[in-house]
């Protein structure tokens, strides 16, 4: 087992760049690299949200927890937030969000005195700190992975174009419409396991790319994490052990 | 009596209602509007007419005493079909549910007994249920004896009393023998034997000296004093009044009562021979009790109209009899123009008549001693709850059958008949006890009233004479005074509202039915639009012929599309009945012919299929798709959604109400969603719904919500609850003020307010304290705590300042819980595909889309589908997704395919609903059929199968496990049996009970057996003596008295001696012996010695000896 690598050089091509979207290929690599990439976008990269809401005074139609939570949707401008704590694991405060190194803080001060309904917005919030402000465009990240597909050229007389490899998602339907036509095996489809297609998609939080960015920054602390454990960790030790005597 | 009494006012003072009922004076109709005044502030004129005034009544009582409940409009057979035994007659029929025939149509059956004929048994019977003016009513039987004599049956405060025939015929009026013999035998013409629908009564002449022969009366006057004679005892009301008198009253209020004239009596009771005589001669089919051409609607109006009256005449009665009896004791100082005096005396009386209405609506049931002729006593009421708006307005929309069917074992009054089409909903009624008995009225489905269209009241009497001189005008020969003398099928008998008022050639009548019938579209002819026109033809074996109009309230109508008279589209809805329509020609749009051919063409035409469904059966999508069970666990489960149950939450005080935070409008639709404006109540969210099996979580009707889903606000919902604080007593009356809400000094500040009330916005756990109080006669304060293991929101707080007293009374605190989805949670699609939410799956391990990145709200096992056919789900997801793409909403309306027009019927036949919506997908670069590639989002593989995904309708049931969910370790136990208690509230167990016995003992588990039932349970170590037998003698003796001291530290208690327990009988310590048994044997032990029963225990070591 032991210097056996299976090390790999993935490529990574931009194709378009955007502020709140972006595509890139990630090549050379397999699904499972390429999946903690998605995942890790979707759910560990940082942003910045209202989690705590202290509320003074609420006479409107909307109980307390209901605007509690739409606060809590609000996404906020979150370039420092690789810099910041999480308030769980926040030190200087025992994590009750009172400091500067893991919290900000908002004000949200509105009454309606006329006879309209009034509408309140992300613009009525206050910051207290004016690099962390609300998300003009409201849009929710996503960030999606697709899988590019080759399909091979003709084999009969008959010729299949492929016109756009990547727009095609496998439904066998080309293969049944071979066979509709009396002609089995006239197209076959193999997948590029190795080749995806990222399209991320930011709310404005964080730039798409910047996005990326802190994604494999957070993917190579988990390894450094994964590895420092692999030392100190016996467990893995024996693990490996185990393994090496099983073969 | 209410010409007497106009203006009835009652004071009720120990409530802040009012409670004052104005009685409409008498040409306002008996139904009339009936002044609610509600706290002296608001005056409601309410019209106890139509459900939905019921409704405002309701609401009205509610604000006034927290009644939230609804009375129910009662179905109630028309017909009365059983046979009874002779000699046991009226036994028989005191303990005979007796049913209701509403309507004027009399109809008989004809049964055989199973019994010997010594009994002169099997017979026939004809129910008329005459309605007077004011909606009481009197049934009316003619029984058929086999000795061709019937009997004349109507019941006075319940009882049943029995007149033969011949002296009520000849009480009514005066009459030769000679014209009655001619009149009964009319019907029966020999020349017209042969001919299809003739009368075959050939014994008709016998009969009829039968009847004549049974009483020994010639004269009027004899038979009006016989009959006098025989009611006296009966009518308690006359004691100075001739035995004539007594006699006519009977005959006015007992015989016929729907008819004021006795020559009209004479004829109908002749009538009604007739047909006796027809049916018992095999002449026609019996008519269905059960079917609802048969049956009107017993309106809660009606009800409440004629209780009060009822409760006026008691009050009235008991008042006449105070009055007599102080006129009795102080005759001389006596003054009957005294009104101070004889108010006062009435005023002795008591305010019942409010508190009984009162009490009526609350339980339901009605406290009276005639019965009012009502087959139900109780159910009249049900609790109105507003949990969300279908289950709201369907409580105005359903008809109950009445509630002492639901205990009947026969089911056939559950079928569904043919004869409520369009009238009553198929598909909503609940599966259970209630089914079949619960129904509901169909979306178009409407019930006559004393109003009409434009809510003028309506003159029966100027209807009535413009109908007969229609009929007149029509060719009918009219019927004053005498009957002539012929029958069908030359003639047909015409019955206005149960009074036969003239006959129809055959040739004639079926032009006059159409003309009737283009009148009564026609708005401005002076015939209502709710007429009933009911003719039933002449047939072999059919139903016995006649034509027979209704003007009357409460009766079920429709509309239909008459295309015989009018060609103009618009303007040719008619409304009909369900005793017209059986006799009617109605075509439905349902893709065929129904089976009709060319010599019964079609005169009417629905206006569209979904009238057949209620309201709520109407809101699912492509319903006709599904298989009909799912479509009535629907219609169950839309009752039991959380969604918005009102517009004004904070302003009410519901004491249970649901609300789901962020609802949604529903992608897929059908058109009556948007014609009941169902937006204002939107009850689910549409969420996206992938079909596979993932994680194993989802099998067996479990479901996968996705948690960021739910953390964004899928399916988020609070339950609002509100509490009355009542400190007054409401016995005492004085001013004097014992508990007032006031802060103690215990009570922590941060929660309860100086006031002694909770601040609004707090949190309250479970075990903190509420509210708090000061009784000012002991001068403590208490707090009231917070019950249940979830901590509440306060909401609101409303202090009733309605009480007098001087300090606050009253309050209503509002709580709000917050009800996120969670494991446990009920939620269902709108094709009866109930699940439980099994696990809340992280969004990264959801599988995700390649194309779109999407993730699923919700995974659903594709094993839902096989077996329960649910195609309407498939086609509204993928229809769902189509509409979503294209930003448009998707009708979804039932039977769409069968309404198309005629000319793109063959281009559209072939089209299925897939190809037309395959295209809006695929116009969107989705697949054709709706399946998405999917991805595993814990791996990032490719999954190897296409999976079904697309927007759902989703609704969130009601039952969720905060509510439900049980859980004991140690606890209190039963005082007397020692063993655990039950009860989810009280903190008890979940019952061990028999099978669960059964199934341990079958696995041999013993051990577990043992601990379950004994060690954990009731565990007692008891002192046997085994000289005597006895477990009850052991008594300790010497100090071996535990302290109370000891039990209140909680000290073990020290370890016995064998020799201080003595046994009582054998007096002494000797064989004495610890046995281990459940605590309850001991009981039983005790029990049976109190019936001098004594358990004997032979003690021993070896087993089986």
């Amino acid at each position: 087992m032991e210097g056996v690598s299976y090390q790999r050089f993935p490529k990574v091509k931009i194709r378009e760049m955007k502020d709140d979207y972006m595509k890139f290929e990630l090549r050379e690599t397999d699904a499972s690299m390429a999946n903690a990439l998605r995942r890790v976008m979707i759910a560990e990269v940082p942003t910045i949200a209202i989690d705590l809401v202290e509320i003074e005074a609420n006479s409107s139609v909307l109980n307390d927890e209901f605007i509690a939570h739409r606060l809590g949707l609000i996404p906020l401008v979150s370039d420092d937030a690789m810099g910041m704590r999480f308030s769980r694991d926040c030190d200087a405060c025992d994590g009750d969000g009172q400091c500067e190194y893991c919290s900000v803080e908002f004000h949200l001060n509105v009454r309606c005195d006329s006879d309209q309904t009034l509408d309140v917005t992300s613009n009525d919030l206050r910051s207290t700190e004016p690099r962390v402000i609300p998300v003009d465009v409201a849009a929710r990240s996503l960030a999606s992975e697709s899988g590019g597909f080759d399909s091979p050229d003709q084999r009969l007389d008959l010729t299949v174009r492929v016109v756009d490899p990547e727009a095609y998602t496998y439904d066998e339907e080309v293969i049944k419409k071979a066979e509709a036509m009396g002609k089995p095996g006239l197209v076959e489809i193999y997948a590029k396991e190795d080749s995806f297609i990222f399209t991320v998609e930011s709310t404005g939080a964080i730039k798409s790319y910047q996005m990326v960015i802190n994604a494999i920054e957070i993917l190579k602390q988990k390894l450094d994490a994964v590895r420092l454990q692999d030392t100190v960790d016996a467990d893995i030790g024996e693990l490996t052990q185990h393994l090496g005597r099983g073969l | 009596m209410m010409d007497q009494f106009p203006s009835f006012h009652l004071e009720d003072k120990v409530s802040h209602w009012e409670g004052s009922i104005d009685m409409p004076p008498a040409q306002e109709g008996p139904a009339g509007p009936v002044q609610v005044t509600v706290g002296g502030n608001w005056d409601l004129i309410l019209n106890l007419k139509s459900e939905f005034e019921i409704s405002s009544c309701a609401w009205a009582l509610g604000f006034a005493r927290d009644l939230w409940r609804v009375v129910l409009p009662l179905e109630s057979s028309n017909i009365v079909s059983f046979f009874v035994f002779l000699q046991l007659l009226v036994k028989m029929l005191l303990s005979f549910p007796i049913f209701h025939c509403l309507g004027e149509i009399p109809a008989a059956r004809w049964l055989f007994s199973c019994w010997d004929s010594i009994f002169l048994a099997g017979f026939g019977l004809i129910a008329f249920r005459c309605v007077r003016e004011d909606q009481s009513s009197v049934v009316l039987t003619l029984y058929y004896l086999h000795n061709g004599s019937p009997r004349v049956g109507f019941r006075i405060a319940g009882r049943e009393y029995l007149l033969p025939v011949g002296l009520v015929l000849k009480a009514l009026i005066e009459t030769t023998d000679y014209e009655i013999s001619v009149s009964l035998s009319c019907c029966f013409i020999e020349k017209y034997r042969k001919d299809k629908g003739a009368v075959r009564a050939p014994l008709m002449r016998e009969r009829a000296r039968t009847i004549l022969d049974d009483i020994e009366f010639r004269t009027r006057n004899q038979c009006l004093e016989h009959i006098g004679k025989l009611f006296r005892p009966a009518l308690s009301k006359f004691d100075t009044e001739s035995d004539t008198f007594v006699g006519e009253a009977v005959l006015r209020d007992y015989i016929l009562v729907h008819l004021n004239n006795n020559h009209e009596k004479f004829n109908l009771l002749i009538f009604m021979l007739q047909k006796l005589f027809a049916l018992v001669d095999q002449n026609g089919a019996p008519d269905n009790v059960d079917a609802l051409q048969n049956m009107e609607v017993l309106l809660i109006g009606h009800i409440m109209t004629i209780y009060i009256k009822e409760k006026l005449e008691e009050w009235l009665l008991k008042g006449k009899r105070q009055i007599t009896d102080e006129m009795n004791k102080k005759a001389k100082d006596f003054e009957f123009r005294n009104l101070l005096l004889i108010n006062k005396i009435i005023s002795y009386n008591g305010r019942g008549v409010g508190r009984s209405i009162e009490s009526m609506i609350r339980s339901g049931r009605l406290a009276t001693l005639s019965g009012l002729n009502l087959l139900e006593r109780q159910g009249f009421t049900i609790h109105a709850e507003r949990l969300n708006y279908l289950r709201f307005i369907s409580h105005f929309r359903s008809v109950h059958r009445g509630s002492s069917f639901a205990k009947m074992r026969s089911t056939t009054v559950r079928k569904l008949l043919p004869e409520s089409w369009g009238f009553l909903c198929p598909v909503h009624t609940p599966d259970g006890t209630p089914c079949g008995l619960l129904n509901h009225m169909t979306s178009p489905c409407r019930v006559s009233s004393f109003y009409d269209i434009n809510g003028q009241l309506k003159d029966f009497l100027k209807i009535r004479m413009s109908i007969l001189a229609v009929l007149i005008a029509l060719g009918m020969t009219p019927l004053q005074p005498r009957l002539e003398h012929t029958g069908p099928p030359e003639v047909l008998h015409v019955l206005l509202d149960g009074c036969v008022v003239g006959f129809v050639a055959s040739a004639k009548v079926e032009k006059a039915v159409m003309h009737l019938r283009s009148l009564k579209v026609a708005s401005s002819s002076g015939i209502p639009d709710d007429l009933e026109v009911g003719f039933v033809p002449s047939s072999e074996g059919g139903a016995y012929p006649g034509l027979y109009l209704a003007t009357s309230p409460s009766r079920l109508i429709r509309p239909v599309r008459n295309i015989s008279c009018t060609p103009d589209r618009k303007a040719n809805i008619e409304f009909i009945g369900p005793f017209e329509q059986a006799f009617m020609e109605i075509s439905c749009p349902d893709g065929g012919n129904g089976g009709r051919r060319e010599f019964f063409p079609e005169t009417h035409e629905e206006i569209h299929p979904t009238g057949m469904l209620s309201i709520v059966a109407n809101l699912t999508p492509w319903s006709d798709h599904n298989q009909s069970p799912r479509n009535m666990y629907q219609c169950q489960m839309a009752k039991q959604t959380m969604g918005f149950s009102g517009q004004a939450l904070q302003f009410r005080a519901d004491v249970k109400t649901y609300h789901l935070q962020t609802p949604q409008s529903p992608i897929v639709r059908t058109a009556s969603y948007n014609k009941f404006c169902l937006d204002e109540f939107p009850v689910g969210t549409n969420a996206i719904v992938a079909v596979l099996a993932y994680s194993g979580y989802d099998m067996e009707d479990a479901m996968i919500l996705n948690k960021s889903a739910v953390e964004r606000g899928l399916f988020r919902g609070h339950i609002y609850q509100t509490e009355t604080i009542d400190l007054a007593n409401k016995k005492d009356t004085t001013e004097k003020v014992l508990k007032i809400f006031s802060r103690g000094l215990d009570a922590s500040k941060s929660i309860i307010d100086s006031d002694g009330l909770p601040f609004v916005g707090q949190t309250i756990h479970p075990n903190e304290p509420k509210y708090c109080t000061y009784n000012a006669l002991s001068s403590s304060s208490s707090t009231s705590k917070l019950k249940g293991s979830e901590s509440v929101t306060v909401d609101y707080v409303a202090i009733d300042g309605s009480s007098s007293k001087k300090y606050i009374q009253k309050v209503n605190i509002r709580s709000r819980r917050v009800r996120n989805p969670m494991i446990g949670d009920k939620f269902s699609s709108r094709h009866g595909q109930k699940g439980v939410c099994s696990q809340l799956w992280p969004d990264i391990d959801m599988p995700f889309s390649s194309v779109t990145g999407m993730r699923p709200d919700l995974i659903i096992n594709p094993h839902a589908f096989p077996s329960r056919m649910t195609i309407g789900m498939l086609l509204e997801s993928i229809a769902a997704k189509g509409g979503s793409l294209h930003g448009q909403f998707v009708d979804a309306t039932p039977f769409s395919s069968s309404t198309r027009e005629k000319g793109s019927e063959k281009s559209s036949e072939k089209r299925s609903m897939i190809d037309e919506i395959g295209p809006m997908l695929t116009s969107r670069g989705f697949n054709y059929h709706g399946v998405e590639v999917l991805y595993s989002g814990v791996l990032g593989t490719e999954m190897k199968c296409e999976i079904f995904m697309g927007p759902v309708y989703y609704q969130r049931l009601r039952h969720m496990v905060s509510d439900k969910f049980q859980v004991r370790s140690t606890g209190t136990v039963d005082q007397i049996t020692r063993q655990p208690i039950g009860g989810r509230k009280r903190g008890g167990g979940i019952r061990f009970g028999e099978m669960e016995r059964d199934s341990i003992l079958a696995h041999g588990a013993a051990y577990l057996l043992h601990d379950r039932l004994h060690s954990s349970s009731d565990y007692h170590i008891a002192d046997v003596c085994s000289n005597c037998g006895s477990l009850l003698t052991a008594t300790v003796v010497g100090p071996r008295k535990r302290m109370t001291k000891d039990i209140k530290r909680n000290l073990p208690p020290p370890p016995r001696l064998a020799n201080n327990i003595i046994c009582r009988s054998c007096k002494s310590s000797k064989g004495m012996e610890t046995v281990a048994m459940p605590y309850v044997f001991r009981y039983l032990a005790a029990e049976l010695a109190a019936m001098n029963v004594k358990l004997d225990l032979h003690l021993s070591n070896k087993i089986g000896t």
